[in-house]
């Protein structure tokens, strides 16, 4: 049984502000990327925290594999989707968000005044024992021992993971779309295939819509100017109309 | 520093989940190895055939009572009597995930990674074949439940949990038709998932902040004999019940469901309604009833009225919905409301008739999923249920099994839909749970209404231009329709043998 002491006492209170306050700037940060710096800050003052509660493994883990790999992983992601998206900030549902922070704060206010109820007056209890061989020691006998099971069952977790990022990520190419230059060069210029540019469909030359083909000359709609992926559709009388140039 | 020394293993006792682990690491090589042509084929034996070894496996331990691997794992008659009912609603899901006769390629996009609406899309919607990581897959979804289900401490649970869901998470995103809507299911289903898995864990540690321990004998004891503040206890209780409820499908954590049922390919939506159940269920009754059971006063009023406002959250809104998924997403939900029932009976009777429940239900959902992969309009399946209108006259066959299939949600008697409702409220009844049988039964008169709807609607209205041509099912759905309608014909009229069996199972070990 040991209580706190003021070295341990000051720096709760000053790493947790910090972590605190990383979560929130996480959560209110615009930039993708401030938010993913935010959470950094966090993180490593979660990583002293285990450190100060005698689990310097954990903590070290938390500050090499958390913030240093999986952020910097979080950073590449971010810099190739382009950071420049930004969250739309139209609420779907009305009420939604000051709902959802007067739930967080109550939820918070719960658990926080639970905890200090039911941990006021407590000490720890069977840290010395725990740490008794050295923490990487305990921490392994107990990973190898009394959780093995669960050790080895998290390698299937991780397996699907692996699987599960392939399917939703990887586009296997066809052989048939493997053509060099000059295949697709030949294809170009053979004959019965216009070799230039397709036109631009009609949209603001004639009508306001994306669906409406370009006029040749003689008239009729130059169907190659359609994406043939928009779905065929009748066009409503003001869209088929030709827009008027004068005012 | 002494030499670390593994528990004692019974390796007979994990056999089932070693097998489908072992399967599902075999099928991830067989994608690089066999060649496209015949990697359904191959996958598909590999999976059924493994679930059938797995199966094997769990008859010849049944008289296994242990704890074993660090007191990791409990096999006793509940894990093997719900082990083996997940392995077999999961072969005959399997079946329906690997029917490709109906539409072209079957029912999963041949590469989830293209573009939805694309050019390419088009084209590999027009009939390349599905893919086939979809058996791995299950295979790892299967052996996370199995272990959910014998999981003696709340860290190996929480591990299954997240084994078996991640598959889960991946298959709801792998339709071919409406893609879009498939993607949000599983994104919708991924987060909020995360974000129960994430109340669970919090839960757990209160729960070994109060009891200094995580087994569930540890816990049962710390219960029994209170060391620290019991507010400790209530909330990690609570938390842990959050986790395991958003699993089960209860109100309020039953929002995901409908859209997941719907947007997820057919095949999964049936594994999910059928599998998922029996583990979240398994799990939830692992942990009432040998961990927590001796604060029962304190949670079962709590759940009672969880259980209570399901019934009616599935019950009301059923009968809003217009789109035949939706329906069964939300008569699924009820229904968990009448398991919960089941579970609050705390006694010897509710545990051995919730398993009868969760079995007999899990048939009649796998048939009526395999029924809505049947009817097809251009677009796909046509859940619409304007739809639904007049399909009675068109193909007398498949409306009547689905009739007597709805007829069996609805509790008709001689369908396995009243015998296992009369054996959860007749448990209740005797573990002076009265009140929540009233409201079972009140929400159940209220529930046939959508089931007649429906029935009405097949059978008594005109056939129109659009009402969708019925597709001739191949063999795989034809064995499941069977199974499932065979099944709810004879734990309707001759329950005796499996009611038995579900009470010579029905003791958990400690």
């Amino acid at each position: 049984m040991n209580a706190v002491s003021t070295g341990e006492q000051v720096a709760f209170w000053i790493l947790g502000s910090l972590a605190v306050i990383g979560a929130l700037g996480m959560v209110l940060a615009r930039n993708a990327v401030h938010s993913a710096l935010w959470l950094v800050v966090t993180m490593l003052n979660l990583g002293f925290f285990y450190v100060i509660n005698s689990a310097p493994f954990l903590g070290f883990v938390q500050i090499i594999v958390y913030t240093g790999a999986i952020m910097m992983l979080f950073l590449f992601v971010l810099m190739l989707v382009g950071r420049d998206a930004s969250d739309s900030l139209i609420e779907t549902l009305r009420g939604q968000r000051i709902a959802a922070i007067v739930l967080g704060i109550g939820f918070a206010a719960l658990i926080g005044t639970g905890l200090a109820r039911a941990l006021g007056s407590t000490f720890t209890v069977g840290l010395d024992k725990a740490n008794a061989n050295g923490n990487v020691e305990g921490l392994a006998s107990l990973l190898f021992t009394k959780y093995v099971f669960a050790f080895e069952v998290t390698s299937a977790l991780l397996i699907t993971a692996a699987v599960g990022a392939m399917i939703l990520a990887h586009v296997e190419k066809a052989k048939e779309d493997k053509r060099d230059q000059v295949t697709r060069m030949k294809e170009r210029f053979r004959p019965g295939n216009y070799p230039g540019p397709k036109p631009g469909p009609g949209i603001y030359a004639n009508t306001m819509s994306v669906a409406a083909p370009a006029r040749l000359p003689d008239g009729n709609g130059a169907e190659r100017s359609i994406s043939p992926i928009l779905p065929v559709r009748e066009l409503s009388q003001a869209e088929a109309a030709p827009k008027g140039t004068e005012k | 520093m002494e030499q670390l020394k593994l528990p004692p293993i019974d390796y007979g006792a994990l056999l089932p989940m070693l097998i489908l682990f072992g399967a599902a690491c075999l099928g991830v090589l067989v994608e690089v190895v066999v060649p496209r042509r015949a990697r359904n084929a191959v996958q598909l034996s590999l999976a059924l055939l493994s679930v059938v070894a797995s199966l094997v496996a769990v008859v010849l331990e049944r008289g296994t009572r242990t704890i074993t691997i660090g007191g990791a794992v409990a096999v006793d008659g509940p894990t093997l009597f719900l082990q083996g009912s997940i392995l077999v609603l999961g072969g005959v899901s399997l079946m329906l995930i690997g029917e490709r006769s109906i539409e072209r390629g079957g029912v999963f996009v041949s590469q989830a990674a293209v573009t939805a609406g694309s050019q390419k899309d088009a084209q590999q919607a027009g009939g390349q074949p599905g893919a086939t990581e979809v058996y791995p897959l299950s295979v790892f979804a299967l052996g996370g439940m199995l272990l959910f289900v014998a999981a003696n401490d709340l860290l190996t649970m929480f591990v299954a949990l997240e084994v078996f869901s991640l598959p889960l998470y991946l298959l709801c995103a792998l339709a071919r038709r409406r893609r879009l809507l498939s993607q949000e299911a599983a994104l919708k289903y991924f987060l909020l998932g995360s974000y129960a898995s994430a109340f669970f864990l919090f839960g757990v540690a209160f729960i070994y902040g109060f009891a200094g321990g995580i087994q569930l004998s540890v816990v049962h004891e710390a219960v029994a004999n209170p060391q620290r503040s019991q507010v400790l206890l209530y909330v990690g209780l609570g938390m842990v019940a959050i986790g395991l409820l958003f699993k089960a499908a209860l109100a309020p954590f039953h929002v995901w469901t409908p859209d997941v049922y719907q947007g997820a390919p057919t095949p999964v939506t049936a594994f999910m309604a059928a599998c998922t159940k029996v583990a979240a269920f398994g799990a939830l009754l692992r942990v009432l009833y040998v961990a927590f059971e001796g604060v029962r006063w304190d949670f079962q009023p709590v759940l009672g009225g969880i259980a209570v406002l399901t019934m009616f959250v599935g019950a009301v809104l059923a009968v809003t919905q217009t789109d035949l998924k939706r329906l069964l997403a939300y008569s699924s939900i009820a229904n968990a409301g009448y398991l919960m029932v089941g579970v609050l009976a705390l006694n010897d009777e509710g545990l051995s008739s919730t398993m009868f429940y969760l079995v007999a239900y899990g048939f009649s959902v796998l048939a009526a999923f395999a029924i809505i992969s049947l009817v097809r309009d251009p677009d796909g399946e046509a859940t619409h249920l304007s739809k639904w209108a007049g399909i009675g006259r068109k193909s007398p066959l498949l409306a009547g099994i689905f009739t007597f299939i709805l007829l069996a949600f609805a509790g008709i008697p001689l369908t396995s839909g009243f015998t296992s409702k009369f054996a959860v409220f007749g448990a209740a009844v005797e573990g002076g749970q009265t009140w929540l049988v009233i409201f079972g039964v009140i929400t159940s008169m209220l529930l046939a209404f959508p089931y007649l709807r429906v029935v009405v609607l097949m059978w008594l209205s005109e056939p129109g231009e659009s009402t969708p041509a019925v597709s001739i099912p191949g063999f795989l759905t034809s064995a499941v329709l069977g199974l499932g309608v065979l099944v709810t014909v004879a734990l309707g009229v001759v329950p005796a043998p499996l009611i038995d069996l579900t009470r010579e199972a029905a003791q958990f070990v400690r």
